[in-house]
């Protein structure tokens, strides 16, 4: 690109980005592999104290935070394919097809994506309670399935999808059902690995829902019990605490690990973070 | 394809649960907002036309959790945007390992924000690491969470933390549809690199920074988790947000109807946000991440 050689300085000054953003992370694998419940403040900590699996040991044997990552794991599992499936079949149609009213719906969406999501908290604990939902994996799950992203994301891939082998198959006499399962759904992977893993990170990370549409212990999701977990302020146990943090973290890095590039088209593109 | 009258089946389940839980919601919560409604007691619920809404007006907490944001978007957007323009600039001009420095940098803007708060909780700790420095440097303890004056700047310092990256990668975004040639051209004709900077990048890039103002100020407005895990809201209401404000009046006082108004409240400052943005920075600037 340039002429010029890239100064050493550069180097210097995105290592050092790189590390304070790495550093907090590192320290919660290094609390969360050390044993008791302290800190380990001083450098001599970090380097010196033993390794040690126990406060992972003490995660998984029976305690509640087994029975979160569970509950994360079935929501996440089962929302996002879903999530998934939907936004294309939706985006599809949008795309394709331009029925009378399509614009105001487009419309509707877009200003979805805008809109702070707290404004449907009360009302969505309401008609959950209403319902008899409260505290089951339905209500976790359900209100994921009314984000606009995907949808609005598959329409605009269609859009720029050329439909001439759609048309092909329509002309010799495919059924629509066929031709979206045979042909347009096996072309889009590209365009469902953006709004797949967008949706996880969304799904997984949630909160404030989860935290409201949820009453008992056993059906809190990661982020939830880890939160409140916090907050029973007496001598709080920060290898277990930063341990659940780390088995929260862990899918998030393996998503990023092997999505880097659909995440960054996910948020260039406006989905909620 | 040839236009058709009747959408085509394939839209209707994702259609069905967007009416059902999320346009229904909303019209539901501005319904709620003109009523005085607590679950525990159904029998008393009642028509309360703008009460909630001049009630919200009239409390201190509400005008401090105002008070909050307007000092939390003041405090962190400067550094933020500059950081992460600058972080943008660093990464643009490495040739070598972009992608590995851009991933360690965008990396944080992936995680939960209840482990960033849980993490900095602890760094922040009585016992925590920044105290033991300060105690290594023959200084006293900070009570960076339970001081009022301290909690709101320490849970800014996060946020900072939390968004830099985030907001670098939109800015090397829309540093790359640059054309090469034009920076080339500049530095072939001598032009220093400030003031290609300066002249051709800066304003190039433009409707992403008023993107990532709008982006930020609009967040700031909904922030929750961080003063749910850290600080409760207080000491003395001093993280108090609006959303923190809105769920413990739903959730421990069961206010359905003053907490929806509280919602509208919010839904209005937004898109007051928005259209303040649209007049004074030119509409192109919402669209321009996309």
């Amino acid at each position: 690109m340039s002429v010029r050689r890239t100064s050493p300085a550069v180097y210097v000054g995105l290592a050092l980005v790189a590390l304070l953003s790495l550093a907090p992370l590192l320290y919660m694998a290094r609390v969360s592999l050390g044993k008791g419940g302290g800190l380990p403040v001083a450098p001599a900590d970090w380097f010196g104290q033993p390794l040690s699996l126990e406060h992972y040991r003490d995660l998984f044997s029976g305690g509640p935070m087994a029975r979160f990552t569970v509950n994360s794991i079935v929501v996440t599992g089962i929302a996002v394919p879903l999530q998934i499936l939907m936004s294309a079949a939706a985006g599809h149609a949008l795309a394709r097809v331009r029925f009378v009213g399509r614009g105001v719906f487009l419309a509707l969406a877009t200003a979805f994506l805008i809109l702070p999501r707290q404004v449907t908290l009360v009302p969505l604990y309401l008609l959950m309670a209403w319902m008899g939902l409260l505290d089951t994996y339905a209500a976790l799950i359900l209100p994921h399935l009314a984000d606009p992203f995907g949808v609005l994301f598959m329409a605009h891939y269609y859009q720029t999808m050329s439909p001439e082998l759609e048309e092909a198959a329509r002309t010799d006499g495919w059924s629509s059902r066929a031709i979206f399962w045979r042909i347009v759904l096996p072309l889009s992977g590209p365009g469902l690995a953006v709004v797949g893993v967008n949706g996880f990170l969304i799904t997984w990370n949630a909160f404030l829902h989860p935290l409201v549409l949820t009453t008992s212990e056993s059906m809190r999701t990661l982020p939830v019990g880890l939160a409140l977990f916090a907050q029973s302020e007496h001598s709080v146990n920060w290898g277990a605490l930063l341990a659940g943090s780390s088995v929260a973290t862990a899918p998030v890095l393996l998503a990023f690990a092997f999505f880097q590039r659909q995440i960054v088209e996910g948020v260039l593109k406006g989905s909620s973070r | 394809m040839r236009a058709r009258r009747a959408p085509s089946p394939g839209l209707a389940p994702w259609l069905f649960f967007f009416a059902v839980l999320g346009i229904f919601p909303l019209l539901y919560a501005l319904a709620l907002s003109f009523l005085s409604y607590n679950p525990l007691r159904p029998d008393l619920v009642r028509w309360v036309g703008f009460d909630n809404y001049a009630r919200a007006l009239e409390n201190p907490s509400f005008w401090r959790a105002l008070r909050t944001t307007v000092i939390f978007v003041v405090g962190t957007l400067p550094v933020t945007l500059t950081l992460a323009y600058l972080v943008a600039a660093l990464l643009a001009s490495a040739r070598r390992a972009q992608g590995f420095f851009r991933a360690a940098i965008f990396f944080p803007a992936t995680l939960s924000m209840v482990v960033i708060s849980l993490v900095f909780k602890s760094l922040y700790a009585e016992e925590g690491l920044l105290n033991g420095w300060l105690a290594s440097a023959g200084l006293p303890r900070v009570h960076w969470l339970q001081d009022p004056s301290l909690a709101l700047p320490s849970i800014m310092l996060m946020d900072v933390w939390a968004s830099v990256g985030y907001y670098a990668i939109l800015i090397l975004a829309a540093r790359k549809t640059l054309p090469d040639e034009q920076l080339e051209a500049a530095r072939l004709e001598g032009i220093s690199r400030l003031r290609v900077e300066r002249k051709i990048v800066l304003p190039h890039v433009r409707p992403v920074l008023l993107f990532v103002v709008l982006l930020n100020t609009i967040r700031s407005f909904q922030i929750f988790i961080e003063p749910f895990v850290l600080t409760r809201g207080g000491p003395l209401e001093s993280t108090l947000t609006l959303v923190y404000y809105l769920y413990e009046r739903a959730f421990y006082h069961f206010q359905m109807g003053y907490a929806s108004a509280l919602a509208f409240l919010l839904l209005v400052l937004v898109g007051l946000i928005l259209l303040v943005q649209r007049r004074l920075l030119g509409r192109g600037s919402a669209e321009a991440a996309a």
